[in-house]
């Protein structure tokens, strides 16, 4: 019977979140207009030096365990902000992306193609690199690389800044803060 | 009204079957059945497999029950065959457009369904028994299959939600006629292989009827309905500094 029960209520639970991913796909779908607006810059000095393994390296050395592991844990919190903000730029790139790509010019086609390309890499990258943060959160004397998240927003912005430049050559988006 | 073998169970349990007849006739007209061969096989295959499992159901003076069970276990299992090919079907269509997620999303949805059948098996080894084990076999059967196609499916929800993918407006209908079907079936076995109602089973064949209408006619509507073309326009990209971005970027390529 409890058996039962756990899987009426799970199938129940299923059917909410399928139909309400559902009704958001449609609303999103009519509400996509002033996207690019949404952009949050984001600081990508600051974030390389927050990704740094010699910056970790040198606070183990200098601090005793105890408050490298504080330190440790403020610098993957304030990572996992950086990289959630990455992860909603891209997703709003990938969706000017594939506004534009039903666009005549074959050139604004072909930016707007590399442009979905480079941000739906980098919400994977995104995603992967949260959940080690995370990881890492719960252990902080381990060490990861999220290297991977700069290179992939460094490509994005490079294909969102040629698209931004087909389409309108005196407007494009801003993805780092100057 | 809700006995078994009232007219409206007749209609639930006939209705799907014709609907779909014509529904995979249409696909076939107007060349659907290319886009989606798995869903056009599905399609036919509820048709006669529902059409002739009515007949037998109709007949018992010709078919005993136990021909019936027979029937119904063989219609289950190939019907749970041709759904997780229905299921991949939709999943190739929604990453065909996504590359670079390919070998992600494969290597996700591996992982998803080693899990799924590895919860099923557990959820089928805690069955009851009972003296009908085929009655039972065909219970636990489907509410194993269901729990793999429920989360199958969820999966492919929540995928796309998060990476914000954009589904094609049959490739969604499909799938959401799935998803409610998947998800309404699994309620309805879990409530069965336990034997919960006793004989009041018919209460629930109704309502997994019900739903198995609604499901054809939301295929009907995104499969055959066209879509009304809005005019979309590029978004505008707002105001930026084309300078600064260089620098920016030939500075942090240079580190």
């Amino acid at each position: 019977m409890n058996l039962a029960v756990i899987l009426v209520i799970a199938a129940v639970l299923a059917l909410g979140i399928i139909l309400s991913l559902a009704v958001t796909r449609s609303l999103q779908a009519r509400g996509s207009a002033n996207l690019a607006a949404t952009i949050r810059p984001i600081d990508v000095e600051a974030f390389r030096n927050l990704i740094n393994p010699a910056e970790d390296d040198y606070l183990r050395r200098r601090l005793p365990p105890a408050q490298f592991r504080l330190v440790r844990r403020a610098r993957l919190r304030a990572m996992a902000a950086y990289v959630q903000v990455a992860g909603r730029n891209a997703t709003v790139l990938a969706r000017v992306g594939e506004s534009a790509l039903a666009s005549g010019d074959p050139r604004v086609a072909e930016a707007a193609q590399q442009l979905v390309n480079h941000a739906l890499l980098l919400r994977r990258n995104s995603t992967v690199a949260l959940a080690r943060i995370y990881i890492a959160l719960a252990y902080p004397n381990s060490g990861f690389a999220a290297l991977r998240v700069v290179d992939r927003y460094e490509q994005l912005s490079s294909s969102a800044m040629l698209l931004g430049r087909l389409q309108n050559p005196a407007a494009a988006v801003r993805l780092f803060r100057s | 009204m809700f006995q078994p073998h009232s007219v409206l169970w007749h209609y639930l349990w006939v209705a799907p079957c014709v609907l779909l007849a014509v529904l995979a006739l249409l696909m076939w007209k107007r060349g659907l059945h290319k886009e989606f061969p798995a869903f056009f096989c599905y399609a036919i295959f509820e048709a006669v497999g529902g059409g002739t499992l009515y007949a037998i159901d109709l007949s018992p003076s010709v078919f005993s029950d136990k021909v019936y069970w027979w029937s119904y276990l063989f219609f289950l299992l190939l019907e749970a065959l041709i759904k997780f090919i229905v299921i991949g079907e939709v999943f190739t269509h929604l990453l065909r457009r996504y590359p670079p997620l390919g070998r992600f999303a494969k290597v996700l949805i591996s992982g998803v369904g080693i899990v799924l059948v590895l919860t099923a098996t557990v959820i089928a080894a805690y069955a009851n028994p009972t003296p009908f084990w085929l009655i039972s076999a065909t219970r636990i059967l489907s509410r194993s299959v269901s729990v793999v196609q429920c989360g199958l499916i969820l999966f492919l929800f929540v995928f796309a939600a998060h990476f914000h993918l954009t589904w094609g407006r049959s490739v969604f209908g499909v799938t959401l006629g799935f998803a409610v079907l998947a998800s309404v079936y699994l309620g309805h076995w879990a409530l069965l292989a336990s034997w919960l109602l006793g004989q009041k089973t018919y209460i629930l064949d109704f309502v997994i009827m019900a739903t198995y209408h609604v499901c054809v006619l939301i295929w009907f509507y995104y499969l055959l309905v066209p879509q009304r073309n809005a005019a979309t326009s590029a978004v505008p990209l707002p105001e930026h500094n084309l300078e600064l971005w260089n620098r920016e970027l030939e500075r942090l390529l240079q580190q």
